[in-house]
């Protein structure tokens, strides 16, 4: 076999190993990576890295001890932002994400930890109680918080793999109320009318 | 004021400082609200007023506390300095007034879901076929049975025999099965169990099973083949790691 096609078939085992989940949690641990493709996965995790780049997708490096590979973990994720009507395509209810976002951005302002009762005080501002239960314990499982025996909310390890922390906070403060006439030019109309179908 | 009260007296401030240094970690509140500089002074004096190794233990722990409280203010101004210095209650406010789908629009842009597929591993395969070859079969090779519904089971229980005459059918089931296995070796379950009705069959599965839990059988399974088998004791044997086994009575009556 050449070294092209070694290489090509490594490309091709980096991508399944990243892209199909086969522990509880997705992502591949580099040591995971190293074992099935050499010592030198990182350059096939750089190569892949761009070719998923053409898709709109790439490959996050988060790093449990730093700066060492082997015990990081690896994840494709989305490169660019979703749109609403993005974000109904893909199943998700634009009231559950708001609940998601919500806790996240109380837990990013209070530094990673709020009580379980702050969080859901400001959720049942939008949401009935049994709601905002629901989607806070939907997104515990996620990984998106951890929930500690004090009733505590920690930020979850989906939460640090998918989310632009500062980001978050910068977005939330240049918040502005949607204009109706804005909501159309964006196109975001379908995903309006399913979210008010499905929520009321 | 006596040497006793004084003690308890700092006992209690100590306790107290250390409850304000706790509750501050728990609830992940500013442990800048916390005065680190006032709760030394009162250590101090505290310290100073009672030197006894009681007060030396609480005054360590105390003080292991507070320089708890000194490493969370640490962590506070890294991860306000993180985050910015935005003040949670301005997000707070924020999330308030603004309405849905502007909070969702905002996160968006802060929001890179992980993409990965469900697959079925080699794994799953293996315990799916267990699963699979475990389940009794709908007809045919099954020996015996209808599908028992809770007035069936009503019913065989009222005629099941009292608790005193139980122990002795019990026993006279033990020493059937001890028989057959002389005669035989492995006892098949079914073979055993299949009585002149379904009552009977119903009887003898339900006292084979305190036999089983007792100890004094041990059943042995074979999923391949759909079989389990019976191996009996004369002695009770002692269960290290008891597991459940289901099996079901339906099908047709022998």
């Amino acid at each position: 076999m050449s070294r092209e096609d070694t290489f090509s078939r490594k490309l091709a085992t980096a991508a399944a190993m990243l892209l199909f989940r086969s522990h509880r949690k997705p992502g591949v641990k580099g040591w995971e990576l190293k074992y099935r493709l050499g010592k030198n996965y990182m350059k096939i995790i750089d190569a892949l890295n761009s070719h998923l780049k053409m898709l709109g997708l790439e490959i996050k490096t988060v790093f449990e001890e730093e700066n060492d590979l082997d015990k990081a973990r690896f994840y494709v994720t989305l490169s660019h932002p979703l749109t609403l009507s993005d974000l109904v395509t893909a199943g998700w209810r634009i009231d559950e994400v708001a609940a998601v976002a919500v806790m996240l951005s109380i837990l990013v302002s209070r530094g990673g930890k709020a009580s379980v009762k702050d969080v859901l005080e400001i959720l049942e501002t939008k949401f009935p109680r049994w709601k905002a239960e629901a989607y806070l314990e939907r997104a515990v499982a996620r990984g998106y918080a951890e929930k500690t025996d004090e009733d505590m909310l920690l930020l979850g390890w989906r939460a640090k793999v998918e989310l632009d922390q500062k980001d978050l906070l910068t977005s939330m403060l240049e918040l502005q109320p949607e204009k109706a006439g804005e909501e159309k030019a964006e196109g975001d109309r379908q995903a309006a009318d399913q979210d008010s179908t499905a929520v009321e | 004021m006596s040497a006793e009260k004084k003690l308890m007296i700092a006992r209690e401030e100590l306790e107290r400082i250390i409850e304000i240094c706790e509750n501050v970690e728990k609830r992940g509140l500013n442990p800048f609200t916390v005065n680190v500089k006032e709760l030394l002074s009162k250590l101090r004096k505290t310290l100073e007023e009672n030197p006894t190794l009681d007060h030396y233990v609480m005054d360590a722990e105390t003080m292991y506390k507070i320089a708890t409280l000194v490493a969370l203010q640490h962590k506070w101004l890294k991860e306000k300095a993180k985050a910015l210095f935005v003040d949670a209650q301005m997000i707070a406010t924020r999330l308030i007034a603004m309405d849905k789908k502007s909070i969702v629009r905002a996160f968006l842009k802060a929001w890179r879901p992980i993409v990965s597929l469900e697959q079925m591993t080699p794994q799953r395969l293996r315990q799916g076929l267990e699963h699979f070859l475990s389940l009794p079969p709908r007809s045919g090779e099954r020996a015996c049975g209808w599908k028992v519904s809770q007035r069936d089971v009503e019913f065989v229980k009222a005629r099941m025999p009292v608790e005193e005459r139980l122990a002795e059918r019990l026993k006279d089931l033990h020493e059937k099965l001890i028989k057959a296995f002389e005669e035989g070796g492995e006892v098949n379950y079914w073979e055993f169990v299949k009585g002149k009705n379904f009552e009977e069959t119903f009887e003898k599965a339900y006292l084979l099973s305190f036999l089983i839990t007792e100890g004094y059988v041990d059943v042995k399974r074979n999923p391949l083949k759909n079989e389990i088998r019976l191996i009996p004791r004369k002695e009770k044997a002692e269960r290290k790691q008891p597991i459940s086994l289901v099996i079901v009575i339906g099908g047709e009556s022998g």
